[in-house]
């Protein structure tokens, strides 16, 4: 029985030893990607099935683990409006009403395959819990599941150099284990300031066939904020820090 | 030797006090921020949007509010159109700490019936991240309603038809103070005045000092919750005080709320052909949510109580008054009804209980970039209703599409029912720059 038990304990003990390592991978990951605080901008383009594109471009300030704001800088039908995402609460800044509004972060604000959730995107290690799944002889695999039901996706799946520990391909999942959307990491870019990732994420979605989205990273600096940046008071000052 | 007493509005006394205690905040927040950020460029930006409106209008040949449109002579055609074409131009010019907002708006008709209007024109020094200051002519929207505001007493008109149309502001000037913490209970507060010039005496352009009015605001995000208090104090304007909230119950929950109450509101009715003035206190109202479905629909409800609004009968009685006025053989009867009503009686909510129903569908059946919602104004009382359509589309960057039926329903003596117009349909272009 003692044996067992101590099985069972050892078993236990393997599986907990392994969920850190992949919570600190997946921390590493966060870590690569993207400075603690940061100022960046960039560009969304939409890509539909004939060819044609709509493009968007953000200025996007992000601060600690919880606090994330965007402006909207082009196309001009969008100038001017904002976003602030604090933990799970959210909120939209439309110019021509002058005022924030609640939103959620499922809801999306420019069309096509992209949410809130995607461009509002707090560190991955802050939403989830992750776990190691069957690895290639190159990347490792990751599967993720959300701490919170406030968050976007249920599961991803995530495919992560050895080497470098560079983020390489995620897949998102629903809570009935549909595929909603695959994102694509490439064309490495050194940022200065020794961060060198992934400028554009390609996302393509079986949901909307033929469409495709990029995102590219023009620029990414880090850069400290007060906290008071990341208030419903200041949405509409955001474009004073540029 | 002789004395010199003077006379302070409370609301003046307030702001200097306020005036006098921000400078440490701002020594504060400048101390905080020095070296952290580096020297801003000068910018200037245009932005804005044209809108050419096309309005078609089904009319009710026996609505006596026609003859209030059409003073002059009805026309003999139930179905008239519109056309109509509203640029918008702005711009915002930022330097360091210092900026100015211009934002203006047209809406011509033809060469001898354009309007030009000024929005907002303000300038603005924010001396540090926590504290801005403010003046000149600027919107403000108060509240957490979406299609009304009870609390609302600096803000534009609303229309509730369109909440998110642009609006012109008031001239006043304000000071803003926020300031976040480091706390999972409160996280930021921000504290509001504006200083409200009195009204201005007839045929001049000077008001009375005592006339100053003041309005302040303090908002805070405590317990994930978006709470404000509020006030106006002015000689003009009945003395007023509100609350509202905002919260996320679930990932996709939101709920909100306003309450105001106003002492000594001027409301006005028609007792026995007479129009008749009654003051009171008036305690309005708003409860609503907006709600996500898994599908990705987004439901807008409100219930909204307006406390100086008619009652049904009061409703019916003004009804009658502007029937008699519009059938009177006598041209100053007519002449003195419309004004009674453009002075008194405008606007879309003249009565009490009303519930506003929105339900938005981004892009169904994957159809990008098209965005369809419907919505409703349901006269609780008398069971009249507005109910409308939007079809948005916006195929290709900064242009945008706008397709917007609105049907008018009750029977003749209800607030909607009663109304000279019952469909209409407006087709919007809309281009950004």
């Amino acid at each position: 029985m003692k044996t067992f038990l101590g099985l069972i304990l050892t078993v236990l003990a393997a599986f907990t030893l392994m969920a850190q390592d992949a919570n600190t991978l997946l921390k590493e990951v966060d870590d690569n990607l993207m400075p603690d605080s940061y100022e960046a901008y960039r560009k969304l383009v939409n890509e539909e099935p004939d060819g044609s594109k709509k493009e968007f471009t953000f200025y996007t300030v992000k601060k600690g683990k919880d606090k994330i704001a965007m402006l909207y800088l082009l196309p001009a039908s969008e100038k001017g409006r904002s976003t602030l995402r604090l933990g799970d609460n959210m909120w939209l800044f439309i110019p021509s009403a002058n005022k924030p509004i609640r939103i959620t972060s499922l809801q999306s604000v420019v069309g096509g395959v992209f949410n809130n959730a995607d461009l509002m995107q707090l560190e991955y290690s802050v939403e989830y819990d992750a776990v190691f799944a069957e690895g290639t002889a190159t990347e490792y695999v990751l599967d993720l599941k959300a701490k919170s039901r406030g968050v976007a996706y249920e599961r991803l799946k995530m495919w992560i150099t050895k080497g470098k520990k560079v983020l390489r391909k995620v897949e998102a999942y629903s809570a009935s284990n549909m595929l909603i959307k695959t994102l694509e990491f490439k064309d490495d870019k050194n940022y200065g300031g020794g961060l060198n990732r992934p400028s554009v994420i390609e996302t393509t979605s079986p949901l909307y066939k033929g469409y495709r989205s990029f995102m590219i990273y023009q620029s990414i600096k880090k850069r400290q904020f007060p906290d008071e940046v990341f208030t419903l008071t200041y949405m509409n000052r955001l474009g004073e820090l540029r | 030797m002789t004395s010199v007493r003077v006379h302070t509005h409370p609301a003046v006394s307030i702001l200097l006090a306020w005036m006098v205690l921000i400078p440490g905040g701002i020594a504060f927040a400048q101390e905080e921020d020095a070296g952290t950020y580096g020297e801003r460029e000068k910018k200037l930006e245009w932005s804005g949007n044209l809108d050419a409106k096309y309005a078609l209008f089904h009319l009710d040949m026996r609505s006596p509010f026609l003859a209030l449109q059409f003073p002059g002579a009805r026309p003999s055609s139930s179905y008239l159109s519109q056309y109509r074409l509203e640029p918008y131009l702005n711009a915002a010019y930022r330097s360091g700490d210092v900026g100015f907002v211009l934002k203006t708006h047209a809406t011509y008709y033809s060469d001898s019936d354009t309007r030009v209007d000024l929005f907002e024109a303000y300038g603005t020094y924010s001396p540090s991240f926590n504290t801005t200051m403010q003046a000149g002519k600027r919107v403000y929207s108060w509240g957490k309603g979406y299609a009304f505001n009870p609390v609302g007493f600096v803000n534009s008109v609303k229309d509730p038809e369109n909440p998110e149309l642009a609006q012109a502001g008031l001239l006043s000037a304000n000071v803003e103070y926020l300031k976040s913490f480091q706390s999972t209970a409160l996280q930021s507060i921000a504290i509001t005045a504006v200083l409200i010039p009195p009204a201005m005496l007839p045929n001049s352009r000077y008001g009375e000092m005592e006339g100053v009015g003041l309005a302040l605001k303090a908002y805070a995000l405590l317990w994930d919750t978006d709470i404000e208090v509020m006030t106006l104090q002015s000689e003009d304007k009945p003395r007023s005080y509100g609350l509202d909230f905002a919260r996320n119950l679930q990932e996709n929950v939101e709920v909100h709320g306003e309450f105001s109450y106003a002492q000594g509101v001027q409301r006005f009715s028609v007792r026995d052909g007479m129009l008749t003035r009654g003051d009171r206190d008036a305690s309005t109202y708003l409860v609503g949510l907006r709600f996500l479905s898994a599908s990705n629909t987004t439901i807008i409800a409100e219930y909204f109580h307006n406390d100086v609004g008619l009652n049904k009968g009061e409703y019916e009685e003004y009804s009658a008054f502007v029937l008699n006025g519009t059938t009177s053989p006598i041209a100053a009867v007519l002449q003195q009804t419309l004004a009674t009503q453009q002075k008194y009686f405008k606007g879309s909510t003249l009565m009490q209980e009303y519930l506003y129903l929105k339900v938005i569908q981004p892009e169904p059946f994957d159809w990008l970039y098209f965005t369809p919602s419907v919505f409703m104004i349901y006269n609780l009382e008398d069971k009249s209703a507005l109910l409308s359509a939007s079809l948005s589309c916006k195929p290709s960057t900064n242009v945008e599409f706008l397709l917007w039926p609105t049907v008018l329903v009750g029977s003749p003596m209800t607030e909607y029912g009663g109304k000279q117009l019952q469909e209409r349909v407006e087709f919007w272009l809309r281009v950004y720059y």
